[in-house]
Formats: structure tokens, sequence, C-alpha cells
């Protein structure tokens, strides 16, 4: 008989814990979206009951919202933070550390603070625009149809941009300076330096990191299920805290299997094709 | 070891286990709501006083998180032997086979509040004892209404008088009646649900086929009482906000004048804000029809797999006695002979009890949350002016009959 191969044994405990913590819920989903409560096969009546729901488009929609509003803003901010927290200025430590402190607040401790800084009756930003006459009565900020979708989105950035802060800020200083100096020997101005040295450096942090964010938004469900779970009407629910609620609320755990390979199978998809066609010679999103 | 003390070790051992024995026999496990504990507690022991033969262990439960445990527990095989449960559960459990009929226990029905007994009837057999009803009304507050020029101790009847006296009572930062817009869905279906039954309208019709929330009478009924909102502008601005709880601390605040709730509102009122003079008036109905309201409360459950069904059954029994039920309730008592005890003797429980005969329970479905929630919806896509109420009831009563078919 032969032995197994040596790497093999050594590499065996670690892939019994990845099979029992990855494979077996992947799995034991896919077997849930395809069967009803009893345990009974239905082929693809899930994927039609969930489907057919209103609210999965609407879901969707809003999920594309959510997740493009959040990165475009999140990255801007977070490299423009990273530009100028890379200057030589008086007190940068502090302003450093300063800048991170959102990054590192527990996320349903922001939540449940915005939603008190944002109430109608009680929260202090209608109570700083009425009081200086910006606005003449309070605006329900999660309650407007217009504004509360920008409200959690708005959230989102603050949370996130701290993040990308860090992370190109790391690649900025390992920019040799000797491309600086060539370029100002070659009489590059500051926003020539930017667009011409320091963006195209900072390139593959900016792809990792966007796709660890499109990621992150898509699996996002703490700020919006603490401020508003989803409401009102629907406005703010993402396919992540419909999946939620469809299992945990309404005890539809099959459709919410469904929900989820459908999820599952489309953020597969986009992550896919952001690697294949935009992350080309970003050789850490590989 | 000296042999005194080895000898008292073993008596006390050779005690417990003949004890422990005794009591497996004859041991009821009991799943009670922290609420009652220390009710419970006191039948306990008057209860194992009279029936030595039987021991009772508590055991203590919270409600969050309780449907998911108790269910959990149903589904398992290894049950408690008795359960506290909501009333609207009840259905569920019998036609899954998890709980035991309890003909042969609750055998005097006319005793107790009919809507109660429609609640855990199914299949011509009762499924669960309930205990504890309650139905909504509406709290107000009894110096707004003189500082409005409105006499407190006539408040309104009708949905006109209810609308006036809202707008009588609004303005100067001050909002006459709140209504909810946010939070579970349960707040807003125990508050809106009721006007819609007043006016003869329904969610799903009585044999669970069709959906008749876009009825004209639920329409209306729906856009009365989402007009407080949005077209009279007397329920507070942050109604998409706000759940009960919510709806109460405001009138703590005294930022609202009237508001639905139930009678558990209204020692925590008395106690955050003695200033404020409480009245209560029953749910204002349209013009010549009934008030109407849902009826809440608890229930007791032998599970199906019980292993002392009988001995459950002897407590149950002792427990549905008038005088029992009566002290162990939160709100009201389910059997109507307890309404008697000086317990529900207060002026103030007064327009409660009288809310009673009208509670209705909510329609049953295995759909029920997703139902709830479709209209929940609804409800909101009005309140945020997205639609009016009959586009978004003909919208609701399209998601509730596709999960109906």
């Amino acid at each position: 008989m032969r032995r197994l191969p040596t790497g093999l044994l050594f590499a065996m405990p670690a892939l019994v814990v990845m099979t029992m913590l990855i494979a077996y819920p992947v799995v034991y989903t896919g077997i849930l979206s395809v069967t009803d409560a009893d345990g009974a096969f239905t082929g693809a009546e899930n994927f039609r009951d969930v489907l057919a729901a209103r609210v999965t488009p609407k879901a969707f929609q809003n999920t594309l919202w959510w997740v493009g509003g959040s990165i475009v803003f999140q990255i801007i901010l977070g490299t423009a933070t990273a530009i100028l927290l890379n200057q030589k200025f008086p007190g940068r430590g502090i302003v450093r550390s300063i800048a991170v402190i959102p990054w590192v607040v527990p996320g349903i401790v922001a939540a449940t603070t915005w939603a008190w800084m944002f109430h109608t009756e009680f929260g202090i930003i209608n109570y700083m625009m009425t009081s200086s006459g910006v606005a003449d009565a309070p605006i329900g900020w999660l309650t407007n149809r217009h504004t509360v979708m920008p409200a959690m989105i708005a959230i989102n950035i603050w949370k996130l941009f701290p993040f990308v802060a860090i992370m190109v800020l790391a690649g900025l200083q390992s920019i040799p300076n000797d491309l600086y100096e060539a370029a100002r020997v070659d009489g590059a101005s500051f926003w020539d330096e930017t667009w011409h040295v320091t963006l195209p450096q900072v390139r593959p942090v900016l792809i990792a990191v966007t796709l660890l964010l499109v990621i992150w938004a898509l699996n996002h469900i703490t700020t919006i299920y603490a401020i508003t779970k989803g409401g009102p009407a629907n406005l703010t629910l993402i396919t992540p805290i419909q999946i939620f609620k469809l299992g945990f609320e309404q005890f539809q755990f099959n459709q919410a299997a469904a929900l989820s390979v459908i999820f599952f199978t489309v953020a597969m998809v986009i992550v896919a094709l952001y690697i294949r066609f935009l992350a080309q010679g970003g050789e850490i999103a590989k | 070891m000296s042999q005194a003390k080895r000898i008292a070790l073993l008596t006390g051992a050779s005690v417990l286990s003949v004890a422990a024995m005794s009591a497996q026999a004859d041991e009821v496990t009991w799943w009670t709501p922290n609420f009652n504990e220390e009710r419970a507690r006191e039948l306990v022991a008057q209860f194992e006083e009279e029936h030595p033969e039987i021991t009772v262990n508590l055991e203590i439960t919270v409600t969050n998180g309780l449907p998911e445990r108790i269910l959990t527990t149903l589904r398992s095989g290894s049950a408690p032997d008795l359960i506290d449960v909501q009333h609207p559960w009840v259905n569920g459990y019998a036609q899954n086979d998890l709980v035991m009929p309890l003909d042969d226990v609750l055998t005097d029905a006319e005793d107790y509040n009919e809507a109660a007994i429609d609640y855990v009837t199914w299949n011509d057999q009762l499924w669960a004892v309930p205990y504890r009803i309650e139905a909504m009304a509406v709290i107000f507050n009894k110096g707004d209404f003189e500082a409005a020029g409105l006499d407190p101790e006539a408040p309104p009847e009708t949905w006109a008088e209810l609308a006036e006296a809202a707008q009588a009572l609004t303005g100067d930062g001050k909002f006459g009646f709140a209504i909810t817009g946010g939070g579970e869905v349960g707040n807003t279906i125990f508050r809106s649900v009721p006007f819609v039954w007043m006016n003869g309208g329904d969610l799903i019709s009585e044999d669970g086929t069709e959906a008749i929330i876009n009825s004209p009478e639920a329409v209306e009924a729906v856009k009365y009482w989402t007009d407080m909102y949005v077209d009279l502008g007397v329920s507070p601005t942050s109604t998409l906000e706000n759940d009960g709880t919510a709806n109460r601390r405001l009138f703590i605040a005294d930022t609202v004048s009237m508001y639905q709730s139930g009678q558990f509102d209204l020692a925590s009122i008395a106690q955050e804000n003695p200033d404020i003079d409480i009245g209560v008036m029953m749910q204002p109905h349209p013009e010549g029809k009934d008030p109407a309201s849902i009826l809440g409360g608890w229930s007791w459950v032998i599970p199906a797999d019980a292993e002392n069904p009988d001995e459950a059954k002897v407590l149950i029994e002792w427990l549905a006695q008038a005088e029992n039920m009566g002290f162990y309730t939160d709100t009201f008592p389910a059997r109507v002979s307890a309404m008697d005890m000086p317990r529900f003797d207060d002026p103030m429980l007064e327009v409660y009890g009288d809310m009673l005969p009208y509670g209705r329970p909510l329609p049953n479905h295995p759909n029920w949350v997703q139902i709830s929630q479709a209209y929940f919806d609804g409800i909101q896509r009005i309140l945020i002016g997205e639609m009016d109420a009959q586009e978004s009831m003909d919208l609701a009563a399209e998601d509730i009959q596709a999960l109906l078919d």
C-alpha cells in the first residue's frame, strides 16, 4: 500500500477544519435552497418564489446604489486624506490618529450614534440646522425617501474612508523619492506629480482596497439593520438584509438560502469581472 | 473522615437520591416568562402544598427570541411539560402536531373570553388554555384636553370626533394623535388593523384564500389612520421612526396628547411624569359602528412529547381556577369570572376592561409574518408619500395574494 504524500498529511488537519468551516455551510445552503421546510426536494421552486417577490429586484437595485455610492466616495475621500496626511506639517501624528477613529469605532456603536444624530425629534443635526436657521423645520433624514439612502451611504463612507486612507498612505510611503525629484526636475506641479507619479504608484493598493470595499459593502448588514431595518417602505432594504429578514424574521430558511445562492453567484461574477478587466497588472489583487 | 461524618453524608446522599427519584416520577417542568416569575413562584408553592405528590420545576424564559426557542424545543423531542406562549402562536403548533389537545382540561369554555378561545381552537379542538388577555385603547392627557378647550370627561367616540380633537390638540410643538410607522411590524399591526376591522375590512378573507386589504372599507380605514400623519399632520414629524415605546416617551415628554397603547404603559407614565393627568378612552369607531382592538395575551400549552402530560394537566387545571388565574395574569384574566377580583377594580383599567369584548384574534395563516410585512410596507409607502392609500393597498393586496396562493 502506498503511503499518503507527507505534504498532504501535514495539510490534512487544516483541510479538515476548512471543510467543516467553509464547505459544509456552503453545501448545506445549497441543499436548503432546493428543499422545503420538511426537507423534501422542490427543485427551483424557492428560487421562483423569491424572485417573484416584488422586494427582490428593489433590494438588488438598492444594493447597487449602496455599493456604488459608498465605494466612489470612500476611495476619493480616502485617497485625498492619504495624500494630505503624507505631507509634512506640524501635528501630523495627532491628525493621523484622529483620522482613523471612525474605522476603529465598533459598527453597532457608530450606527446607534448616527441614528440618534439623524433623529427627527431629538437629533443634533436637526437641532443645529434649525437653531442656526439653515432649515425652518426638522428634516426627517431617516424617513424622507430622498434622504434615507444617502444618509446610510454617508455613514458607510464615514466609517470606512479612514481604512482607505491608511492603506493608501502606506502605499504612498513606499514610493521612492527619486521619482518625485525626477518629476520636479522636469518642472512638474503638485497636480502633475499626483496624477503622473503618485496615483500610478498606488494603483495596486487602490485596486486591492476597492475589491475589499466592494465585498464588505455587499455583505454589510450592521449599519442599515441597526438604524432602519431596511425601511421605511424597503427604501434601504439591500439584499443581505432581505436574506437575513427572510430567514430569521419570517422563518423562510429555504427561500433565504435560495436568495443567498443567487446573491453569491452575482457577487462572484462581479468580483471575477473586476479582477479580469480592471485589475490587469495589479499584482496584489491577483 | 470521622465515622459520624461519613454516616451523615451517606444518609444525606440517600435522602437526596430518594427525593430525586420520587421527583422524577411526578415532576412537571414549566417554562414561564420572567415577568411572571414572582407570581408563578408563589402559585407553585401553594400548588405543591395541595398536591404533595407533584413537584414543579420552574424555568424562567425571556420574551426576546422566545418564539424561536419554543419552536426549537417543540421540534427537538425533549420539550418541557408546560409552556406559556402567546395566543397567536398556538395555531401553528396545533397544525404541526406539536402540542396536545386540551379539551379535557378546558371544559368550561363559556366562562372564557370568546376571542381568546377562538385563538386556541383549530379543527374543532382546543389546543391551549388562555390565561391572560389584553386589548389596546387610547391613552390621553387630560390637562392637554382642558388647555385646548375640550372636555376631558367626554373624550372622542367617533372617527370624526377623534380627528377634530387631534387637530385642536396640535400646535406649539405638540401633536394630537401619534400613530406608529417604525420599529417592529407588530407595532403598526396592533394599532392600525383595528381601524380596518371597525370599518368592516380585513387583511385576508376568512377562509384565507383572498387578499382583501384593497377593498373600499379597508382602504378608507387605512387612509383615515395614515392621514393623521400625511394629511392632518397631527402625528409627530418622527412618526416613521416611532414604535409603541417611542410614542410613550413622546407622551411622557408632553409632546403627544393621545396615542394607542395597552394598560402596561400606565405605570411607567405615572412614574416618569407624575404631572400628567392620564385618561383612557375606547378606540374611537366610525359613526354607528363598534370599536375594535386586537386581542393579545398568553396561553398554556402542553407539548406533544411532554414527559408528564397528566401531571401538567393537573397543574393547568389548578392554575386555571378563577382566583389563581386572576392572580397570575399581568394584565387581565382570560376567564370572565376572574374579572370580578378586586385587583381589576381600578378605574384606570375600566376602559381596558370595556375594550375586551371588542378584542378580536389576528387572522391565522402559516405565512402570517410575511403577510403582515407586506401590509406594513404598504403603510410605510403611504407615510413616506410615495403612493396614496388605494394604490399602496392595491400593491399590498398583490403581495399578500402571492403569499396566499
